[in-house]
């Protein structure tokens, strides 16, 4: 039994580029990857939005009114109903002027219990450290 | 020796990050190395046979035809394939189609990951 | 942790490489990433330059954009892809392409 721990960066942000949205798509993956280990083996996935990057959770996006398109919003709420982990810089909401009230916290409305973190740059630091591969996004 | 999976996310037209992306895998099968290359978003590109190689743009076909033989592991995204029109009848012979876990599921037991995402 | 950064432009969009701590950092200029190693834009070699990092050019890369090895300073390695496939496995643990 073995875990392989990766951790997704996501720098910049939504629509304009398809680097975030497949963050998540490919993060999101992690629960359906048991398919091809052993059994017990497991890969896990820790999304951190830093830098531009953080213009990814701003709630309330209507994508899918807009343009049929799933919104970056929905994508992550997806996440947090599958227990993935989600940090969100904090200083760089600040630079943007955000707070925990502008972005994506929790998806009650999907049955989540998994919610979004607010922290410092120095724990993403920490999760990059502790994961066994980083792919930037 | 070990395992290298490389993901790329990038055109096959324009950046040039898949030419750099296949001589990787090259010089790392040179040197007995095991690698897996995943192809996603626009990167799918790569997966469609018979382009034609004009010398104006990237053409890729015949190397990685080359190290496919060398025992090359391919795969493209099949979703980010087929939204982009491109289909199992149009891929290269070799050119495995997977979901994403696919990728994730390489990056288990690699040594070294190498993501290099798109535009 | 040792992490090598790949920097593939020369305008770099995102400040990520400003924030990365790395016990060991190596940066790996490749594709457009190589014009770090001589352009000196109005007179002052590249920012890149000055960070405490391990730093490599892709020969091939150098080549193709019309740039000899000859005119890269000391403290940057010329590599070959063959050179930079042992840098993967050899000396860095975790990749970033930036």
């Amino acid at each position: 039994m073995a875990t392989t721990k990766l951790g997704f960066i996501v720098q910049r942000p939504p629509y304009k580029s398809e680097n975030p949205k497949l963050a998540l798509t490919h993060a999101i993956a992690s629960q359906s990857v048991e398919v091809y280990l052993k059994e017990g083996d497991l890969v896990t996935a820790d999304i951190a939005f830093i830098g531009d990057g953080v213009l990814n959770c701003i709630k309330n996006q209507k994508a899918m009114d807009i343009y049929k398109l799933t919104s970056t919003e929905t994508h992550i709420k997806m996440a947090l109903l599958l227990d993935l982990n989600i940090l969100v810089c904090k200083e760089d909401l600040a630079r943007f002027g955000l707070t925990e009230n502008d972005i994506v916290i929790d998806a009650e409305e999907f049955g989540a219990e998994m919610k979004t973190k607010v922290v410092p740059f120095s724990e993403i630091t920490k999760m990059m450290e502790e994961v066994n591969h980083l792919l930037f996004f | 020796m070990g395992k290298l999976t490389i993901g790329c996310f990038s055109s096959l037209v324009g950046s040039m990050t898949l030419d750099f992306a296949v001589k990787l895998c090259a010089a790392a099968i040179d040197k007995g190395h095991k690698v897996d290359f995943w192809v996603s978003g626009n990167g799918t590109m790569l997966s469609i046979k018979d382009q034609r190689a004009f010398k104006d743009y990237s053409a890729l076909e015949k190397p990685l035809k080359e190290l496919m033989a060398k025992g090359l592991n391919v795969t493209a995204c099949e979703a980010c394939a087929e939204a982009r029109g491109y289909h199992k009848d149009n891929t290269m012979e070799g050119f495995k189609r997977h979901s994403m876990d696919w990728y994730l599921a390489s990056a288990f037991d690699a040594d070294r990951v190498l993501h290099i995402g798109g535009e | 942790m040792r992490l090598a950064v790949f920097v593939s432009d020369y305008k770099i969009t995102v400040d990520t490489l400003d924030r990365l701590k790395a016990e060991k950092l190596g940066i790996i200029l490749v594709g457009n990433g190589v014009y770090h190693t001589t352009i000196k834009e109005n007179g002052n070699p590249s920012p890149l330059l000055k960070k405490s990092a391990n730093f490599y050019v892709l020969s091939e890369d150098l080549e193709t954009r019309g740039i000899s090895s000859s005119n890269i300073s000391g403290n940057i390695k010329v590599i070959t892809y063959s050179e930079l496939v042992d840098l993967i496995f050899n000396d860095y643990e975790k990749l970033a392409w930036l």
